[in-house]
C-alpha cells in the first residue's frame, strides 16, 4: 500500500509541484519540490518490484472499461530513474544560468510540466495515456523553446518542432490504434505475440519524429534558441530518448522487419548527423547533430537492451555536454565558435566535464558510454547484422573527430575576447553528471561488463576492441589536423525543404480560399441572384400578365358582361318580356332537339 | 420539486422574460432579469443533473400533453403532441446551453443600444433552443427549430457589423431551405407512419390504464402491416417513437422499405435520409453547404457568435443522432463512407481555410467547420467509440468555440481591429490574456489534458476502426489535427508572441478585467476538467449510444 502510495506521489508530484511554482514563482521552491521528486522517485525505484503495475477506473466507454493503468518494467524504472536525476541537476543549474531573467518563475512551471508529461509517458501502460503523454510532452517542448517570446526565431523554431513532432504522432497515433485492435487490448503489458510490420513501422515513424532521426530531423538544431539547461533535459537526455523508449516498449511484440526499418533510420541518422555536426559553428548545434547521431545509435539497437543501456549513459553525458556548454555560453555571451577558444584556464570546471563528457560521447573506458557502445555492437554483431556493425565503425570515427575538434576549438588553442565573471554554482550540478558518466557504476573493469539481471548485455569478440581503439586514434588524429578550421557557418540537411513545405500549405490554404470565393460563394450567390431575377420576372408577369391581362381581362370582361346584363334589367317590361320569349324559346330548342 | 414541470419552465422561464421584456417597460433592468432567469435555468438544469438515472436508457422527466388533432377522413385521423423529455443525448446539451447563454449574457456588456429588444431576443433564442433539444414530437422540434431562426436573424441584423444586412439574410436564407428539407420528409412520415399506440386507444385494442407493453406493441404493428385497421380508423402522429420504427410505416406508402418506387436511382426512403442529413448538415455547418457560417460569425456581435458557434451549430449534430440515423438506420449505415468523406473533406477543407484567414474571427469561424468535422466523421464510424467521440467532441467544441469566440471579442471591444497583422507581442500588455489564450490555443488543437482531444482521438478512432469504413478517412481526418496545429500556433505566435506592435500607436490594451478573467478561465477550466475526466460526460451518454447501436 505504501507503495502505490509512493507511485502516485511520483506521478503526481510534477503537476502538483506546476500549480505550485505558477502560484508561487521562485526557483528555491521549485528546486526543492524538484528535489522531492527525485527522491521519492528513486525511493519508488529501489523498492518497486521488477514488475510493478496498478491500475485506476477512468472511464467506461461504450461497455468497455477504460483504465488508467501503469506499469514501471525495468526498462521504465531505468529511464524514471534516468529523468529524476536529469530533471533535478537541470533544476538546480537554470537558478543561476537564468538567475537575472524575470520570468524565471514561468520557466520552472514548464520545467515542471514536462517531467510530469515524461514521468507519465515512461510509467503508464495505457496506449491512451501513452499517446496524451506524448503530445503533452510535444507541448512541454514548445513551451520551453518559445520560452524567450520576443525572439521570432525562438517561437517560430517551437512552432516547426511542434508541427514535425505532431506529423509524427498522427502516424503514432494509429500504430498504437492498430496495436490496440491487433491485440485486443489497451495494455501494453498484456499484449504478446508479434504485431504486424506495418503496425510496427507506423509506431517508429512517431518515434522518428520524436527522435529528430532522419528524415524529421531538423526541428532539433532549431530548438536550440530556447534555454540551454532545457535543451540539456529535452533535446538531449529525455523527450527525444522518448522516441527510442517507444521502441523498447513495442520491442517484444513488434516483428524482425520493423526492427530492421529502426535499425536501417537509426544508420542514417547515425552516420548524418555526426557529418552535420562537423559543419557547425555554433557550439549548441553541434550538440543537437551530436545528438541525433547518437539517437541514431541508439535505434541502430532497434529497441533492444543495448538501446536503453545507450539511452541512460547518453542521457548523462549529452546532459553533462550541454551544461557544460550553458556554462561555457555563459562565460562568452555567445554561442559561436568564432568567439571561443583557450577557456580552460577560465572555465576549468567546465573543461574537465567537456573531456569527460566528450569521452563518454566518444565510448572511451572507464566511462558508462564505453560499456553501452559495446552493447550495441554486441546486439549487432550477434543478430548478425554486418552492415550496420561497419556503419558503427565509421559513425565512431567522425563522433571522435567532431567531439574531440569540438574540445580543441572551445578549450585549448589561443585565448579569445571572453567576459571572466566567476559563476561557481553553475559547476554543482555538472560534477553530479560527471560522477554519474563514469563506468564505474556498471562495473569495476575497464573494458569487461558485469552482467545484470535487469538488463541484458550484448557482448562482441575482443576483435572489436581494436577497431574501436582504431576510430578513436583516427577521429583524435583527423581533429588535430583540421584544428584551425572553422566552420563559417551552420549547415542543415536541405535547407529550404521545411519553409518550402510550409509554404506549399499556405499556398494550398490560400487557394481553398479562392476556391470557397470563386465556387461556393459565388455559386450561393449565383444562385440567391436567380431568385431576384425570377422574383423580378414573376413580379413583372404578375403585373403584366396576371394582373394586366388575366385578372385585368377578366375584370373588362364582366365589366362588360356586367354592362350587357344589366341592359336587361332596365325595368322596362318590353324587355323583360324579349327575355322570357327568348328564354323560353331557348329552352323549347333545349328540350326538343338536343335532348 | 419533482412534480414541477421542469423541462416546461426551462423553456418557460426564457419565454415569460422575453414576453416581459417584449413589453419595453424594463429597459434599465433588462440585463439583470435576463441573467436572473438564466440563473434559474442553470439551478433547474443542475437539478436535473444530479437527478439524472445515467443507467437508464430512455426518456426522463417526460411531459407529454395533447396539442392538436385533425381528422383526415379516409386517411384517419391526425394528432400532434406535446411531449418533452431528456434522455442521455440531450442531457448533456441542454447543460451546454445553459451554460453558454448564461455566459454569453454576462458577456453582452458591448451591447449598448436597445438594450430591451437585446435581451428579450437572447432569451427567445434560448427558449426555442432548449425546446429543440427536450421536444420528443418531431412537430414540436420543428416549430422550436424554425422558431429558433427569428431571433438569430434580427440580433444579427440589428447589432451586427457592417454588412450585416447581407450576413442575417444569408443565415436565413441557408437555413430556412434546411428547414424546408426537413419539412418536406416530416410531412411525408407523418402520413406515412401510424402512431401504434394511440391507434390502438382509438381502435379499443387497449384500455389506456393498461399502458403499452412491447407484445401489444407488435400485435398493433402486425395490424397495421397487414392492413386489417381500416385507413380511417389510424392515427398519424410525429412521436419520434413511432417514427423511428419503420414496422409503423403503411406498407401502401412510398416510405416502406418494401416499396420499389425510385426517383433518380433513389427510394424514398433514401430521399429521406438524404434531405434530412442536408437539412442538419447545414446548421452544423458541413462543406460545402457551410459559407453562411463565417460571415454570420463575422457580422454578430461577441456574444451572438458565442451563442452561434457554441450552441446553435450543435442542433446540426443533434439532429443526425436524434432524428436523422434512428429514423432511417440502414439507410445511413450504406451512406456511412459518404458520410465519412464529408466529415474529412470538412475538417481538412475548414482547417486550409482558416490558415488563410487574416480576420481573427473568420479563422475562429472556419476552425469550426474543420473541428465539427470530427463530429460527422464521428458519428459515419457508426461505433460506440465514434459516436461517443462525436458527442464529446459537440460538446467540446461548444466550451472551446465560445472560448474562442470570447477571446476574439476581448482584442476587438478594445480596439475594433480583429486583423491578425494588426498586433504581434501583445504578450506584453497583456499577460493574464496571453495565458487564456495559450490555454484555449492548446486546447483546440487537441491537448491532451483538454476535452478537445478526448472528442478528436475517439472521433478518428471510431472512424479507424469502424467496420463500415476504410481506414483511410480517419487517417485524412487526421491531416487536420496537423493543419489544427498549424493555424492556431501561427496565430498565437503572430498576435501574442514576438516583438510588441499595434497598428495604431493609441490603442489602449488593458489586461482582462475580472468578468473577462471569469468566464474566460471558467470555461478554460471546465474543459480541462472534462479533458481529464471524461467520464463526466461519457457515462451521460453511454447508455444512449450503446441502446441506438444496438
Amino acid at each position: 500500500m505504501g507503495l502505490n502510495l509512493l507511485f502516485l506521489g511520483v506521478l503526481l508530484l510534477p503537476w502538483v509541484s506546476a500549480l505550485l511554482v505558477a502560484i508561487f514563482p521562485k526557483p528555491i521552491l521549485s528546486i526543492s519540490l524538484s528535489a522531492l521528486f527525485s527522491l521519492s522517485a528513486i525511493l519508488f525505484l529501489f523498492n518497486s518490484t521488477v514488475n510493478y503495475k496498478i491500475a485506476y477506473t477512468w472511464f467506461q466507454l461504450g461497455g468497455q472499461e477504460i483504465n488508467a493503468s501503469f506499469w514501471a518494467n525495468t526498462s521504465a524504472q531505468l529511464v524514471l530513474g534516468l529523468v529524476a536525476f536529469v530533471s533535478f541537476c537541470v533544476q538546480l543549474f537554470s537558478k543561476s544560468y537564468l538567475a537575472k531573467d524575470p520570468s524565471i518563475g514561468r520557466y520552472y512551471l514548464y520545467l515542471h510540466l514536462f517531467v510530469g508529461a515524461m514521468t507519465l509517458l515512461v510509467l503508464t501502460d495505457s496506449i491512451l495515456l501513452f499517446y496524451g503523454a506524448w503530445e503533452l510532452v510535444g507541448a512541454g517542448s514548445y513551451l520551453l523553446i518559445s520560452f524567450w517570446h520576443e525572439k521570432t526565431q525562438a517561437t517560430q523554431a517551437a512552432k516547426k518542432a511542434f508541427l514535425i513532432n505532431r506529423f509524427g504522432d498522427i502516424a503514432l497515433l494509429f500504430g498504437l490504434i492498430a496495436l490496440g485492435l491487433h491485440f485486443d487490448t489497451w495494455q501494453f503489458s498484456e499484449m504478446h505475440g508479434i504485431a504486424p510490420t506495418l503496425v510496427g513501422i507506423a509506431i517508429i515513424t512517431g518515434g522518428i519524429a520524436k527522435s529528430a532521426q532522419f528524415p524529421l530531423m531538423s526541428w532539433l538544431p532549431d530548438a536550440m534558441e530556447g534555454p540551454t539547461p532545457a535543451s540539456a533535459l529535452i533535446h538531449a537526455a529525455t523527450m527525444v530518448a522518448a522516441g527510442v523508449f517507444v521502441g523498447i516498449r513495442v520491442f517484444d511484440i513488434t516483428s524482425p522487419e520493423t526492427h530492421l526499418f529502426m535499425g536501417i533510420i537509426g544508420a542514417i541518422s547515425f552516420l548524418s548527423g555526426a557529418i552535420f555536426a562537423i559543419f557547425q559553428n555554433d557550439i549548441k548545434k553541434t550538440l543537437a547533430y551530436s545528438t541525433i547521431s547518437q539517437l541514431g545509435l541508439m535505434w541502430m539497437g532497434m529497441g533492444s537492451d543495448a538501446s536503453l543501456f545507450h539511452l541512460l549513459t547518453h542521457g548523462i553525458f549529452k546532459a553533462g555536454l550541454f551544461l557544460a556548454a550553458g556554462a561555457v555560453i555563459h562565460k562568452v555571451h555567445s554561442q559561436s565558435l568564432n568567439d571561443m577558444g583557450g577557456l580552460r584556464k577560465k572555465a576549468p570546471v567546465a573543461a574537465f566535464a567537456y573531456l569527460i563528457f566528450g569521452a563518454g560521447l566518444m565510448g572511451l573506458p572507464l566511462t558508462g558510454g564505453f560499456y553501452s557502445k559495446e552493447s550495441i555492437a554486441g546486439y549487432l554483431y550477434t543478430t548478425e547484422q554486418f552492415e550496420l556493425l561497419g556503419v558503427l565503425g565509421v559513425g565512431m570515427v567522425l563522433t571522435s573527430f567532431y567531439i574531440s575538434r569540438q574540445f580543441y576549438l572551445i578549450f585549448m588553442g589561443p585565448v579569445k575576447e571572453g567576459s571572466s565573471e566567476k559563476n561557481t554554482a553553475l559547476n554543482l550540478p555538472i560534477r553530479l553528471l560527471i560522477i554519474a558518466s563514469l563506468s564505474i557504476w556498471f562495473s569495476l573493469h575497464p573494458f569487461e561488463m558485469r552482467s545484470y539481471a535487469f538488463l541484458t548485455i550484448y557482448h562482441i569478440p575482443s576483435f572489436w576492441l581494436y577497431i574501436t581503439a582504431g576510430t578513436w586514434v583516427l577521429g583524435i588524429a583527423g581533429a588535430y589536423l583540421t584544428r584551425n578550421w572553422i566552420p563559417s557557418g551552420n549547415f542543415q540537411f536541405l535547407p529550404r525543404f521545411w519553409p518550402s513545405l510550409f509554404n506549399l500549405i499556405r499556398w494550398k490554404s490560400r487557394s481553398a480560399q479562392v476556391f470557397e470565393m470563386q465556387f461556393i460563394d459565388r455559386f450561393v450567390n449565383g444562385i440567391a441572384g436567380l431568385q431576384v431575377i425570377i422574383a423580378h420576372l414573376l413580379a413583372w408577369v404578375d403585373r403584366h400578365l396576371v394582373d394586366g391581362i388575366l385578372v385585368g381581362g377578366s375584370a373588362s370582361l364582366s365589366a362588360g358582361t356586367g354592362k350587357l346584363l344589366s341592359r336587361w334589367q332596365s325595368a322596362k317590361v318590353q324587355n323583360y318580356w324579349t327575355m322570357i320569349i327568348v328564354t323560353f324559346a331557348l329552352f323549347l330548342l333545349y328540350a326538343l332537339f338536343i335532348k | 420539486m419533482t412534480n414541477l414541470p421542469l423541462l416546461s419552465l426551462l423553456i418557460g422561464l426564457p419565454l415569460l422574460g422575453a414576453f416581459v421584456l417584449g413589453m419595453g417597460q424594463l429597459k434599465e433592468q433588462a440585463r439583470n432579469l435576463a441573467i436572473g432567469l438564466s440563473t434559474l435555468q442553470l439551478v433547474i438544469l443542475g437539478y436535473l443533473f444530479t437527478a439524472f438515472d445515467k443507467s437508464s436508457g430512455i426518456f426522463q422527466f417526460n411531459e407529454s400533453h395533447n396539442w392538436f388533432s385533425i381528422s383526415l377522413g379516409s386517411m384517419g385521423s391526425f394528432m400532434s403532441k406535446y411531449t418533452l423529455g431528456v434522455d442521455g443525448l440531450s442531457i448533456s446539451l441542454i447543460l451546454l446551453t445553459g451554460l453558454i447563454t448564461w455566459v454569453a449574457l454576462w458577456n453582452s456588456t458591448e451591447i449598448k443600444e436597445k438594450l430591451g429588444a437585446y435581451y428579450a431576443l437572447v432569451l427567445l433564442l434560448n427558449a426555442s433552443l432548449m425546446g429543440c433539444f427536450l421536444a420528443k414530437d418531431l412537430f414540436l422540434f420543428y416549430v422550436f427549430f424554425e422558431f429558433m431562426l427569428l431571433p438569430m436573424y434580427f440580433l444579427i441584423g440589428i447589432w451586427g457589423g457592417p454588412r450585416r444586412n447581407y450576413a442575417s439574410l444569408k443565415f436565413f436564407i441557408y437555413t430556412l431551405v434546411g428547414s424546408l428539407f426537413i419539412l418536406i420528409v416530416m410531412l411525408g412520415m407523418g402520413l406515412a407512419y401510424v402512431d401504434p399506440y394511440e391507434t390502438a386507444l382509438l381502435n379499443g385494442l387497449i384500455r389506456p390504464e393498461q399502458g403499452f407493453n412491447i407484445d401489444a406493441l407488435k400485435a398493433v404493428q402486425l395490424m397495421i402491416q397487414s392492413q386489417e385497421l381500416a385507413t380511417s380508423s389510424l392515427v398519424h402522429s410525429f412521436d419520434m417513437q413511432a417514427l423511428m420504427d419503420y414496422n409503423n410505416c403503411q406498407i401502401t406508402s412510398i416510405l416502406h422499405p418494401s416499396s420499389g418506387w425510385l426517383l433518380g436511382g433513389l427510394s424514398a426512403r433514401e430521399w429521406g435520409f438524404w434531405l434530412l442529413f442536408i437539412g442538419f448538415a447545414i446548421k452544423l455547418p458541413m462543406v460545402p453547404l457551410h459559407t453562411w457560417l463565417p460571415d454570420a460569425h463575422v457580422e454578430a456581435p461577441t456574444p451572438i457568435s458565442v451563442l452561434l458557434a457554441g450552441v446553435l451549430l450543435k442542433i446540426g449534430a443533434y439532429g443526425w443522432l436524434r432524428i436523422t440515423i434512428p429514423f432511417f438506420l440502414p439507410e445511413a449505415l450504406i451512406a456511412a463512407p459518404i458520410l465519412a468523406g464529408l466529415g474529412a473533406l470538412s475538417i481538412i477543407y475548414g482547417a486550409y481555410n482558416a490558415l488563410a484567414m487574416k480576420d481573427l474571427k473568420k479563422l475562429v469561424a472556419y476552425s469550426s467547420v474543420s473541428h465539427m468535422g470530427f463530429v460527422l466523421l464521428g458519428i459515419a464510424a457508426f461505433t460506440a467509440e465514434g459516436w461517443q467521440g462525436a458527442i464529446f467532441q459537440t460538446i467540446s467544441h461548444g466550451i472551446l468555440s465560445a472560448l474562442l469566440f470570447l477571446l476574439v471579442g476581448v482584442l476587438y471591444s478594445r480596439t475594433g481591429d480583429r486583423e491578425i497583422d494588426s498586433y504581434s507581442g501583445i504578450v506584453t500588455l497583456m499577460p493574464r490574456f496571453t495565458v487564456i489564450s495559450g490555454i484555449a490555443i492548446f486546447a483546440s488543437l487537441g491537448m491532451p489534458g483538454f476535452s478537445g482531444f478526448i472528442g478528436e482521438f475517439f472521433s478518428l478512432m471510431g472512424a479507424f476502426t469502424s467496420p463500415f469504413l476504410h481506414p483511410a478517412y480517419a487517417i485524412i481526418g487526421a491531416l487536420g489535427l496537423l493543419l489544427g496545429a498549424g493555424y492556431l500556433l501561427w496565430t498565437f505566435q503572430k498576435i501574442y508572441l514576438g516583438k510588441l506592435y499595434l497598428k495604431n500607436a493609441d490603442w489602449s490594451l488593458p489586461d482582462l478585467n475580472k468578468l473577462e478573467m471569469i468566464s474566460l478561465f471558467g470555461l478554460g477550466i471546465i474543459s480541462i476538467l472534462l479533458g481529464i475526466y471524461p467520464g463526466l460526460l461519457f457515462e451521460l451518454s453511454e447508455k444512449f449510444v450503446t441502446t441506438l447501436l444496438k
